[in-house]
Order: C-alpha cells, then structure tokens, then sequence
C-alpha cells in the first residue's frame, strides 16, 4: 500500500522535478541542481552515497542493495546486495567498503575482481541489538589516526523490543515513567562509539536521541546532529567529545558506574546540569526539522567559498543548511543558514559526498517518515553567491562577513537587521516552543572599509538563547539581492575581553 | 491471487461496517476514534455523520512523531495546509492551526502516545468536511474526510477523491510482494508487480532481516529448489529451514521497518538443540563470535568462533529439494567435535564422518577438519 503511496508521491516529485528543471538554479545562479537518473527497479531510500577512489560513486539504499554509478556513462552496476538498513559507507579502496547495518558494522569486499562483492565480514557488532525499529546506526567516519565512529539510535517508544535479543537487557528507564519516550535497553543505543584500529568498541559520548549525521570538521573535530523529539527542543548540531552528555536521557544507564537509577526520573536540573548544549540549534519550523549528515567543505574553493564550513542535510524540507562555526570561550558556537532551498532540489536529504569535481552530492530518502527518494547534486557554477560568509559574536553584537562587498545604503540601514531571540526548554515533552520571544533592536551599524563586513551593536546579548537575525532588503554593490536572509546564531557563551 | 483481494475487500468492508456501528452510541453521541499509521497516515480516511449529530473525536496518537487534526469547511483542506505552512516559525507555538474563516475545529498538537479528543455538533449542512494534520510537510498526504448526510451514503472507496490516493481500494495491489522468485513460470504469477530491486534475484541470494524464531541479527537466505534458511549471526547457527517460497517483505519496507519478514512457505525443521556444535568437553560453557561470510557461487559460507576456535558452514540443497547439506570446516579442529541433533527439530540426519550415539554424532579432530551433514525432511514433516 505504501510503496503505491510512494510511487504516487514520486511521480508527483518526478512531474515536479520535470517542471523545475527548466529553473533549477538559485536566483543568483551560483549553484543549480541536477537529478542523477536511478535505475529501474530500484526503491532509491538512499542510506549512503560515497565516492570510490577511481570516481565512481557508490550508494546503498533501505532494501540492501550497494551499487555504484559511474558519472561519465550514467551506468549503475550492483556491487553488493542483502543488506539490512544500510545507513552509511566508508571507501577503503575501489573493491573495498565499510557499510554500517543495523547489525553491525561491516566489510564489504570483492575479493576475486569480479566487480561485485563476495565477502561480508563483521567488522563490529559488539552493541545491543533489540530489533526495536527505530535502532538505526549510522557512520562511519574515520579520524586521522584511523579510530572509526559509528552513532547509535535510541529504540523508540512507539515500539517494542523483541522476545529474543543481542546483548544484555537493561530495563531501566523503560518500566515507568518514561512511557513513550526514546530508550535504551540494549547497549549503548544513544551512543557514538569509537572503534580504535585493534578492534576494540568503546562507548564515548552519550545523550543521543536519533543521531542521523556524524563527520568530522576539517581540524578532526566530530560533530553530530540529533533529531528534535523527546528531550531534543529543536534539533541541534553537537560538538562530539568524549565521555561529554549530550541531553537524551535513556542512553545514561549504559554510563560506567551509572547508580542514579531511572534516569528519566531524575530531577531535570540535575541532567541539565550534566549535559553539554548543542553548538549550533536549528530552530524547528524555521531552520531545520530533522537535520541529516554534516559534511565539511574541503573543495578548496571549487565549490564556491564556503571552505571548511558545514553543510548539512534537511528531511522534511527541500534544503541544505549551511553552518559557520567558531569558538567563544573554548567550546563551539556559531551560525545556521540556508544554503539551497527548492529550485529543483528535492526533501529527505539523508546523505552528502562532494564529488571528485568539488559538486555536492545528495542521496535522498524517506522511510517511512517525510522525505523523498533519488539523488541529486548540486554544481557550482562559477558566480560568487550573494550571501552572508560568515557571523561571529562580538563583545556587543555580531560581525557579519558577506561573500562580496555590500552596498552601504542598505546595509546601514537598521530596518534591515530584525533581531530577534528566544530559548528553547529542555523538558521530557516531543520538542520544545520557543520562550521568551523578544525583539532585540540593533543600535549601532558599523560597515568595515572593504564593506564586506558590518559590526551589529545589539540592546542586549544573552547566554542561552537562539538569535535570529532577518536580514531586509540589503543589496550587493552589483545590485543583487542576498539569496539567503535567515540566520540563526546559538549564544551558548557570551565574548569577554579574556577571549 | 483474487482471493487474496476478495480479502483485503471484506476486510476493508468488515472494518467500516464495524466502526459504523461501533460508532452508534445509546445517548446519539457519535464516537470516532483516530489512530495513525506509518506513512502519515489516519487510519480511519473517512467517516460519516448525519447532520447536526454529537461527534466525539478520539485523536490517539500512535505514530513516534506529532500530530494535529484540523476539521475543515468543504474544499478547504489545501487552503488551511498553505495557511498552517505560512505561519513559519508561528507554527509551533500556534499548534499549526491557522486562524482560519475555513477551519471549524481542531485538536492541537498530539504528541506520540498521547490521546486528545473534542466534541463538536455536526454541521446542519450535508458535504464532505476533511480532516488533515497541518504539521509541515504532512497535510498533503495525511488527510481524511468527515461525511455529513441524511442517508450516510458514501462514493465506493476505491471512487473517493476525498480520501488518500494510496488509501483507495483500486490501488491495493493484488499481491505486493514477489515472494517466490523460485517459480518463474508459476501459473500465478502476478502481473505489474513492482519489482522489489533493480535485477531479479537469482538463488541462493540472501536477506539480513527481521524474521520471527531468531535474534534480530538474522539472515535470511534462498536456495535454488524452493528451499530457504534462517541462519542467525546473532545466535551463530542455523535456526531454522522452510520449503514452498522466500520471504514476505512487504510489510518489512512500506515504512520504518517496525515489523518483520514473514516466511513464505512449510518450515520443516528448526533446531532445538542447545548448541549444534562441541567442541572438546561438553561441559564448557559455547562462547560464539560471529565473523562474517564469504559467498562461493553466490552461497553463503558463514564464518564464526566456537570458544575461541574458527568454524565454518555451508548450507546447500539436498539435490531431492527436501533437504539441506550442511558442511563444516573447522581446520584447526584439535580435539573431538560433538554435532548434536534433536528428534523434535524435524530433520534425520546422515554424515559424511563420525559415529553416532543418541543423536550426538562423534567426529575426530582430524575428520572434523571438513564434513557434511545431510538433513532431510521427515515424512510429512512440518513444524
């Protein structure tokens, strides 16, 4: 019945997409879209798009099959197939991957050239496995001295656990008080676990509701988003860092030494107290509902100028969200932003790879949950963006860097910087609306000499909140209109002087 | 496969004569309950009330994300959705309920395993009144219709605009499921099935997949003469072994996957012992790690340890199609290798090596190197 319902939606899509495609492009025509034609037969539920070392793509999808496309001939070739839920691929070599499964982690290797694979060996099972369907794991991603991380989703509440599972079973936080929130009965769902190269699975950081996007920074830092729900207000993007809570409370009976019981019944507070914020929120409604993968950009400029700045993945809309970061008093905060929005570009954007040509490649999915199926890429197309570069916090206010010099009429302009900010509760409820919503007026505009830049004085500036900035009708010196005029910023840690 | 859908039809006519009636309470109150299903669904898409009827609305929210449900004026529903989307970052704090001259009532926000209900008269005026949740995105598949009328007469669901185009009868398919890949020229072989891949799988070809009577780290695997296995990487063994077709996964990859495989076909045997295999005494406790599998034309060799020790096992069909052929290697057998069966697993067994006693078969470390065991169905064996 469903697969008709998605069939139905897709050629809704697919009609859409013929209709757009005559416009899929941004209006400032720096980045266009283009939809890779899939093979016939395929359910395209994209769970992992890479790419080889020869240029060949490689992408799994929900019904276990791996394939690969090579861009020149628009050629699919089935590598591997039988997978259950493949979620994420790591490229060891053109006959060799790592595919995270529900099961576990594993290799996936032709070992005789015959082009497809032959040999399925377990790399790591050593996590519960309860057959809950909400236990997804997603990853891996490699650190440069070859530790993997993979990220394990908490069971949801709307399902059960079977009669027989892998892995001891720890009731806790499931038997009262908790009915219908994420769990963890089996280890370490809610963890991202860090496999060091002997082969050793260790737990690392916990707190995690539905962690669908884990990669690294490029500096070697790990982030994470989480997906808005139980405990998650709106769903933010994490710093990874060991043994740190990171909010969702099930996964913190599987915490060594854990003697706090329950830990749904402890006073919020006091888990307020243990654990680390997220360093970038998207706000829900407004930035990002269900954020997938972040993936750095590492292009070198091809593709446009957002190098070693983050894009990631949007579900429930037809986005990629782009985060600046920076750090304010040692932890991370910063920025989110659209980058693309509809022009062509479909939603259940799962899954980013940039290609050997620096475009941006975007497997899509749905599952059972609002998305869309296929993949996608996004090509730069050589015009510099009309865009906010990036947004730092000052001692009074923000800085905002802009791709290209501003035209100064309108960028000095108060009525063109509508501040406003608001926080979001941390509380057992599915999400959190927002609190505290005020206005916060701009009383000073400074525009820095190469005008690329303007300092923001703002009336007040508060730890904890979310400020969303809605930019107005402010013009580059070429006269083009910015492409993205939303932003949010996470004040987590005010700027002193000492920093 | 008509019967199938004769099925799916009665049910179908079961269900809404059921809620109709169900609905009918002594003081006139018309209870309506509303659950959701997977893929944004109500799974009530329609129901009918006469004209200035009592109507409570149970709105149980049974789905893992949140939900609302706005009653609209005839027509309305795709205005209220656009009105819901563009109240923005408004939406959450306003239950997505647009303040609408189309919106008659609403229940707020539903959170997953919470219930909200409201009462309401029925319009005087007979129509077709949609319900929809307008959280983002939902609105434009997740939607039903309210009918007010004198003579509760109602389009042929599979006629009905008002409701969910997959949610019509005509689009049920017969059979969504190719199941039984074994019978290529089968008589009833379904046309304009989607093809579950984009190749035809060809025996042996396996699943990892939920499937009842294993751990959830079960593999699912097909054998060229209508044989299949269950072999659990969770458990390291063979757990149990089915004849007459492969898998139903329909139900598996309609949505997030929270149900499972169902076996297609007679299981004739299903292991009962404790352990199929010993190494050394009997008495130390089995240790397995399970290590993966390499395919060998296509059929899957699994790979594991047994306390520390390497094994190997291939399964293939025994050649009369009622039966398998289990070999094992263990190349750094050094002590004796116990294979256990059990008369309740459905099976007798012959072996390529060994001695048997009581249903223990007793092979040397050097025979156990590499053997087979042949199981085969009992006379009219089914489990």
């Amino acid at each position: 019945m469903i697969s008709r319902m998605t069939r139905r939606i897709l050629t809704g899509v697919l009609f859409c997409v013929l209709i757009q495609t005559l416009n899929a492009q941004e209006k400032n025509g720096s980045y266009k879209v283009e939809t890779i034609p899939m093979p016939e037969g395929l359910t395209s539920e994209t769970g992992g798009v890479e790419f080889l070392p020869d240029g060949r793509l490689v992408a799994c999808f929900t019904r276990g099959e791996v394939m690969t496309y090579e861009p020149s001939t628009k050629k699919w070739k089935l590598f591997a197939e039988g997978l259950h839920d493949p979620l994420g691929i790591l490229v060891v070599s053109n006959s060799e991957l790592l595919i995270i499964q529900r099961p576990e982690l594993t290799r996936v290797k032709d070992t005789d050239g015959d082009g497809t694979a032959d040999l399925y060996e377990k790399v790591t099972d050593d996590f519960g496995f309860s057959g809950n369907y909400h236990e997804f794991n997603y990853g891996p991603v490699k650190d440069k001295d070859g530790n993997l991380f993979i990220a394990l989703n908490s069971s949801s509440g709307a399902g059960n656990i079977r009669p027989e599972v892998r892995g001891e079973i720890n009731p806790l936080g499931r038997e009262n008080g908790s009915k219908g929130q994420m769990f963890s009965n089996v280890p370490y769902r809610g963890w991202v676990m860090k496999l060091s190269p002997d082969g050793v699975l260790k737990p690392f950081a916990s707190g995690f509701r539905s962690p669908n996007g884990i990669g690294f920074d490029l500096d070697g830092n790990l982030f994470a988003t989480d997906n808005q729900g139980d405990w998650i207000g709106t769903s933010p993007l994490h710093h990874v860092q060991e043994g740190k809570f990171y909010g969702h409370p099930a996964s913190l009976v599987w915490q060594k030494g854990w003697s706090n019981g329950n830990p749904f019944l402890l006073p919020v507070p006091f888990l307020d107290s243990m654990r680390t914020r997220g360093a970038v929120l998207f706000p829900h409604g407004i930035m990002a509902n269900s954020p997938t993968q972040p993936l750095c950009d590492n292009t070198g400029g091809r593709f446009g100028p957002y190098s070693g700045q983050l894009f990631i993945g949007e579900m429930n809309k037809e986005r990629i969200v782009r985060v600046m970061l920076e750090k304010v008093g040692g932890e991370f905060q910063g920025a989110c932003i659209p980058f693309f929005d509809g022009n062509g570009l479909r939603k259940g954007n799962n899954r980013l790879v940039f290609g050997p040509d620096g475009s941006l490649w975007i497997g899509q999915n749905s599952h059972g949950w609002l998305g869309d199926q296929g993949i996608q890429r996004i090509v730069f197309t050589g015009k510099q963006p009309a865009d906010v570069y990036t947004m730092n916090l000052t001692e009074k206010g923000f800085d905002l860097t802009f791709t290209q010099p501003i035209d100064e009429l309108t960028a000095t302009d108060p009525a063109n910087f509508k501040f406003r900010h608001y926080y979001y509760k941390y509380h057992n409820k599915y999400g959190s609306e927002q609190f505290d919503v005020q206005n916060v007026p701009v009383t000073a505009i400074k525009i820095s000499d190469d005008r690329k830049k303007i300092s923001l004085t703002l009336s007040t500036l508060k730890p904890g909140y979310v400020y969303e900035l809605t930019l107005g009708n402010i013009k580059t010196s070429k006269g083009d209109e910015l492409t993205n005029k939303i932003i949010c910023y996470t004040l987590n840690k005010l700027k002193s002087a000492n920093f | 496969m008509m019967p199938l859908k004769k099925l799916i039809v009665f049910f179908l006519f079961f269900l809404s004569v059921k809620q109709l009636l169900a609905g009918q309470t002594a003081d006139s109150v018309k209870t309506v309950k509303i659950e959701v299903q997977v893929g944004l669904q109500f799974d009530v898409v329609r129901f009918h009330v006469k004209p200035g009827e009592k109507v409570k609305l149970i709105f149980s929210n049974s789905d893992d994300m949140s939900h609302n449900l706005l009653i609209t004026k005839p027509g309305s529903r795709l205005k209220i959705v656009n009105e819901a989307l563009e109240l923005g970052e408004k939406g959450p704090s306003m239950d997505y309920t647009p303040n609408s001259t189309s919106l008659l009532w609403a229940i707020p926000v539903v959170n997953p395993n919470q219930i909200k209900t409201i009462s309401f008269t029925a319009p005087q005026e007979a129509g077709v009144y949609p319900y929809v949740c307008t959280l983002p995105g939902h609105g434009f598949i997740m939607f039903g219709a309210m009918y007010v009328s004198a003579d509760g007469k109602m389009p042929e669901l599979n006629n009905d605009p008002n409701i969910p185009p997959n949610r019509r009868l005509d689009t049920i398919p017969a059979v969504s499921v190719q199941h039984n890949e074994h019978k290529e020229s089968g008589g009833d072989k379904i046309k304009n099935v989607k093809p579950l891949h984009p190749y035809v799988p060809v025996s042996p070809y396996l699943y990892r997949v939920f499937i009842e009577g294993a751990s959830p780290a079960a593999i699912a695997v097909s054998l060229p003469g209508d044989l299949s296995y269950c072999w659990d990487a969770g458990t390291c063994r063979l757990r149990f072994a089915w004849s007459g077709g492969f898998l139903d996964n329909s139900e598996l990859w309609k949505g997030k996957g929270d149900v499972l495989a169902k076996v297609v076909g007679t299981i004739f045997f299903r292991d009962k012992t404790e352990f199929p295999l010993t190494i050394g005494d009997p008495q130390t406790k089995q240790n397995v790690d399970f290590k993966g599998y390499s395919l060998i034309n296509r059929y899957p060799e699994f790979h594991y340890t047994l306390n520390g020790v390497d094994v190997y096992e291939l399964i293939m069909p025994k050649a009369d199609g009622i039966g398998l052929i289990r070999t094992f290697r263990i190349p750094n057998a050094n002590k004796t290798v116990w294979f256990n069966s059990d008369p309740a697993n459905g099976t007798s067994y012959v072996s390529s090596a060994g001695k048997w006693t009581s249903g223990k078969l007793k092979i040397s470390s050097a025979k156990a190197k590499k053997f087979s065991i042949t199981m085969s169905r009992k006379e009219g064996g089914s489990l």
